[in-house]
Formats: C-alpha cells, sequence, structure tokens
C-alpha cells in the first residue's frame, strides 16, 4: 500500500490537532509535518515534496493563497478555513475541496474520497489554474513573493523599480538587485496596479515613482533615465501610455 | 434672508395685513372730518407698504439678540433704539410724502399743518414696529422648534444605524467559527476545557447583547467584555496572545458607548498578533483629563505584511459611532511605524 504524505499547515495548535485525529482513521496518511506559519509550510511542502497538504488561508507571513504560488503544482490542495464561503466559491472547481471550519467526520471523509480521486489522475494544471484565478482575484498586488530554493523572498510592490522580461522569467528589479521568478511579464502587468506600473516597452514594466526623465534617443525611439541612471528603451506604444499617466 | 421675503405666499399674508392697518391709518385721517377719504388713502397706503419693509429690518436683531440669551435691560434699550430709528426715518419720508401730496394740488387740503400730527405719526410707528420684532421673535421660536424635532429625529436614526452596525460587529463570523472549530478539537482530547470554552463563549455573546442594547455602559463594563473576548481568543492563540492594560481608577466609572472598544482589541488580534510567529502583547491604556476620555490600543504588527487587508473597515464603523455621538468632539486617529500599529480615540467624558 503506497502512504499518502500529508502536511497540515495552520497558525492555531487546537486546529492542527482536530485534522490529526480525523487523520487518524486513515493509516494510508502519514503527517509528514505540522507548520504553524506560510514561511514554515512553503519550506516543508518544498523539501519534503508531500502528495497533500491541509492549507489554512489566514496565517503570520504567508497567506494560504500566497503558499500556494510559491510551491510546485503537483499535489492536492485542501483549505481548511473560517473564511466565508463565498470568498473561496470561486476556487472550488480548481481546489480538492474546502472545509469550513467546524467541519464533521463525515465532510471529512468526503473530502478524502475527493483527495484520492485527484490524487489518482496527478495533473498539475488543477493548480496553475487556482494560482491564475487567486491572481486575477487579488489585485493589484501589494507584494511579489519570490522563492529561492526553500527561502522566500518577499518584496514589497513599492520597492520594485521596473520589471524585465528574461526569457521564461521576470525579473523584478530593486535598488539594482534582480529577482527572478517564473511568469511571464504579460501577467505581472495584468496584477501591478496601473497607476503606478506602466509597460514601457515589450521587455519592460516601469514604476513611475523611480522615473526622473524621458529622453529622445533616435527618431521614434526614447529612453526612459531612472532617477538611479538606469536607461530603459520605451517602444511608441509605451511613449504613448507614458504620456497618458504623466 | 427673512423668512417672510423668501415665501411668496408669506409675503402676500403678511402685505394684507399692512393693507388693514393703511385702512385704520385712512380712518385716522378722515374720521376727525377735517380730510376726505381720496387723500386718506392716497397718503396711507404708501407710507404703511414702505414702513413693511422697514419693519422687516427688526428679523436680524432678533437673530442677533436671542429672547433666552439676552438680558431685559439689554433688549429693551436694543428695541427701543431701533424703533426710535425706524419711526423717524418713517415720519421723516411720511412727511416729505405729505408735503408732495398737498403741493401737487390734486387735493383740496389747507397747506399750513401736515395730514398727520408728527408726534401721533411717530408713536404708531415706534409701536408697529415693536409689534414686528414681537412677530419675529415667534417666528425664530417656532424655527428653532421644527429644527430642533428634525435633529432628534436625525439622531434617532443615526443611533438606531450604529445600533445594528454594533451588533453586526459584535458577532465576528470568524470569530465565531474558529471558537467552534477549537470546541470541536477539544471535545475529544479536552472535554473538560471544551466544556469551559462553550461557556465562556455563551458568556461573552450573552454579555454582548446585554451591553449592546444600552445607550451608554461604563468603561467598567467594556473591560470585562473584552476580557472575555480575550479569555476565548487566548484558547486559540495560546501563548502568542499577551495583553496589557493600563486604566486610571478615575477612568472605570466614565461612561461610553457598549462595543466601542471592543473591535478595536479585535483588530488588534486579527491584523496584527495573528500575523507574527511568536505574537505579541496587545497594550490598552486610558487616560482621563477632566472633560475627555482617551483610550489607546497599541499592538505589534508584521512588517511584511500589507496593512490594508480590511483593517479600515472596522475603525471607519468606530470612528462614525463617534462622530454619531460626539460630533467634532468624537476622535479617532490611527498610526503605524511599520512595527507597532497605534489606535487612539478621544470623547467627552459623561459621569
Amino acid at each position: 500500500m503506497t502512504t499518502i504524505q500529508a502536511i497540515l499547515v495552520d497558525d492555531e495548535e487546537l486546529a492542527r490537532t482536530l485534522l490529526r485525529e480525523y487523520l487518524a482513521e486513515y493509516p494510508d496518511v502519514e503527517i509528514a509535518a505540522e507548520c504553524a506559519n506560510g514561511f514554515d509550510a512553503v519550506r516543508n511542502i518544498i523539501e519534503l515534496k508531500p502528495d497533500l497538504v491541509f492549507l489554512d488561508i489566514q496565517m503570520p507571513k504567508l497567506s494560504g493563497f500566497e503558499v500556494l504560488e510559491l510551491i510546485p503544482h503537483d499535489l492536492a490542495v485542501v483549505f481548511v478555513t473560517a473564511y466565508d464561503q463565498y470568498a473561496l466559491q470561486a476556487f472550488n472547481v480548481h481546489a480538492v475541496d474546502y472545509l469550513l471550519k467546524p467541519f464533521t467526520k463525515e465532510r471529512f471523509a468526503e473530502t478524502m474520497r475527493l483527495v484520492r480521486q485527484r490524487l489518482q489522475g496527478r495533473d498539475s494544471k488543477v493548480l496553475d489554474q487556482l494560482v491564475h484565478s487567486v491572481r486575477q482575484r487579488e489585485k493589484p498586488l501589494q507584494r511579489v513573493l519570490i522563492r529561492n530554493g526553500s527561502q522566500v523572498h518577499v518584496i514589497p510592490v513599492d520597492q520594485i523599480e521596473y520589471v524585465e522580461a528574461q526569457d521564461d522569467y521576470v525579473a523584478f528589479v530593486t535598488k539594482g538587485k534582480k529577482h527572478l521568478k517564473q511568469q511571464r511579464l504579460s501577467e505581472v502587468e495584468e496584477q501591478l496596479d496601473n497607476a503606478r506600473f506602466v509597460r514601457i516597452h515589450r521587455s519592460y514594466i516601469l514604476n513611475l515613482d523611480y522615473l526622473a526623465r524621458i529622453e529622445l534617443y533616435a527618431k521614434d525611439s526614447r529612453m526612459a533615465i531612472l532617477k538611479d541612471g538606469t536607461q530603459l528603451q520605451v517602444s511608441r506604444s509605451g511613449y504613448e501610455k507614458l504620456k497618458a499617466r504623466l | 434672508m427673512h423668512p417672510i421675503l423668501a415665501d411668496t405666499q408669506k409675503l402676500l399674508v403678511y402685505l394684507v395685513a399692512w393693507l388693514l392697518i393703511a385702512l385704520l391709518l385712512s380712518a385716522l385721517i378722515v374720521v376727525p372730518g377735517e380730510q376726505a377719504w381720496p387723500l386718506g388713502f392716497a397718503f396711507s397706503l404708501p407710507i404703511s407698504f414702505v414702513y413693511a419693509f422697514i419693519c422687516l429690518s427688526g428679523w436680524y436683531l432678533c437673530r442677533a439678540f436671542p429672547l433666552q440669551k439676552t438680558d431685559t435691560m439689554r433688549l429693551l434699550t436694543v428695541f427701543l433704539l431701533s424703533a426710535a430709528i425706524s419711526s423717524s426715518i418713517w415720519v421723516l419720508l411720511s412727511s416729505i410724502w405729505s408735503w408732495v401730496l398737498i403741493q401737487s394740488g390734486v387735493f383740496n387740503v389747507p397747506s399750513s399743518r401736515p395730514i398727520v400730527e408728527t408726534r401721533l405719526l411717530f408713536g404708531i410707528g415706534m409701536l408697529l414696529y415693536l409689534l414686528a420684532v414681537a412677530i419675529d421673535y415667534l417666528i425664530v421660536a417656532f424655527e428653532e422648534s421644527r429644527d430642533a424635532e428634525r435633529r432628534s429625529f436625525q439622531m434617532k436614526v443615526l443611533a438606531q444605524d450604529a445600533e445594528l452596525r454594533a451588533l453586526r460587529a459584535q458577532i465576528d463570523p470568524h470569530f465565531l467559527f474558529n471558537s467552534l472549530n477549537s470546541i470541536s478539537a477539544l471535545t475529544m482530547q479536552n472535554p473538560k476545557a471544551a466544556r469551559d470554552m462553550t461557556i465562556k463563549l455563551a458568556d461573552f455573546f450573552r454579555t454582548s447583547l446585554k451591553l449592546g442594547a444600552q445607550e451608554f455602559i461604563t468603561l467598567e463594563e467594556e473591560l470585562t467584555l473584552i476580557r472575555m473576548f480575550l479569555d476565548i481568543e487566548k484558547v486559540r492563540f495560546g501563548a502568542r496572545l499577551k495583553f496589557e492594560e493600563h486604566i486610571s481608577d478615575t477612568a472605570l466609572q466614565t461612561r461610553i458607548p457598549p462595543l466601542l472598544l471592543q473591535p478595536l482589541v479585535e483588530n488588534a488580534i486579527r491584523h496584527g498578533v495573528a500575523h507574527l510567529l511568536e505574537g505579541g502583547t496587545i497594550k490598552l491604556s486610558t487616560d482621563a483629563n477632566g472633560r475627555l476620555l482617551n483610550v489607546v490600543v497599541e499592538n505589534p504588527v508584521d512588517p511584511d505584511t500589507p496593512l490594508s487587508r480590511g483593517t479600515g473597515v472596522g475603525l471607519e464603523n468606530v470612528r462614525k459611532r463617534l462622530h454619531t455621538l460626539y460630533g467634532t468632539d468624537g476622535v479617532l486617529s490611527a498610526n503605524s511605524d511599520g512595527t507597532r500599529f497605534k489606535v487612539s480615540v478621544t470623547f467627552p467624558v459623561r459621569k
């Protein structure tokens, strides 16, 4: 019998106790770790590669949604929360299930049935979609989360000077340092507050707070000069957008 | 502007009243037998209508010297003086008009004497002016009582609104569901603790309903409720949640609106302590300096967690209630230095 490796994530000891008690009736489920905050959750999920995660939403450091963004998507996620039903319904189709606190053993058994179903046909697309719908909903973005191994960096958006596309990655630039994340630039553009962040070029999104001036470089070609002297190319349509904002 | 001038219908009624005065004045001239009716009307009608408008000026003095707030000597001086001035102007205008009528030669009158005795006209002018002032005061009183009625109605509506909001705020679904989940977890592991928690929860809701139904409660009662609330939250958060209070004994009996401070403590947990790995201490302190009570709720916050997630809503409710109850005397201010969040409310003391 193959065991299911599970991780419990909840900042409340009692809430984890309850999950442990309910899971005791499933001998093929093994609790690999218990975490009380988002950072711990990300680290443990990366290092232990569980099959199943029970995830609270409101937690210290990182919310359940943010944890989801930072982990691989080939596992089954069950939200366990007192969060209101309506907010969660949007994600209903993508998460394996969501348990509203408090819940019965019978309701939990239903969840476990769905978990087994999901684990048989493991498919990361489901969680990709979930992350996408969370990103759509949590706009505008207030901080960018970047994972480096099992380390998590949190970058507040007002520290981002510009974002640059680099092959399959985007680089968030803060104080001359580049933080790489696997994401499409168009998706970043959608998430950021478009009153402050402008797509000035196929490869760049600029934070207007860091713009010093715009210079004509050649005919129909302009450069955005940032406060620290960095020069970024501005396309013609990018220049139109900048003119409209300034 | 004078309310009579602002309303055509009132102005019409007013002028009809003055038409009657003009008729009386004409009778005064004609009845002694020296003058004919046409002259009586020609003289009285214009001067009556002119005086009708002069008398309206008394309104502004009525506004400037409210009946209750001005002493009698002062009132007498002001109005006798203004009556004398208005009447003098009127007598002067009447004399000119009288002279014009006589000189025109249309009416057959002996030119040696004015149409009406000057002293008599002055006396009538004084009386009419004072009568107009009396009516003005009646209008002021009427408007004030209508205003007061409207204000008290508005206050009632706002108070009801605040009560509803308070009731909604007091039963926070997250708090309730998380507590019930804790009870659910405790039932197997520690049935006695589960029962204790159930009773704590029931006590808290019963007390908050009882206090919420009152208009004012003492600060002491609100603090008891807050302690009950924290007791329940401590079951969930364990050692992460700590609480300190610095309350002056004199402040304890101060009367405050119910459930004004509890949402601030709830905010401090939900947006502060709950986001910290090690938790933190919520500090509640009060300072009563004679006329005003100042309450400060302070809590640590996680510098990496953005503040915005719904913090504003709870505070905005408290701010609205303060404003409804105390107007500009009720102040809520909030500030954060990135690691600590501080909310301060100040409002007038009621013993």
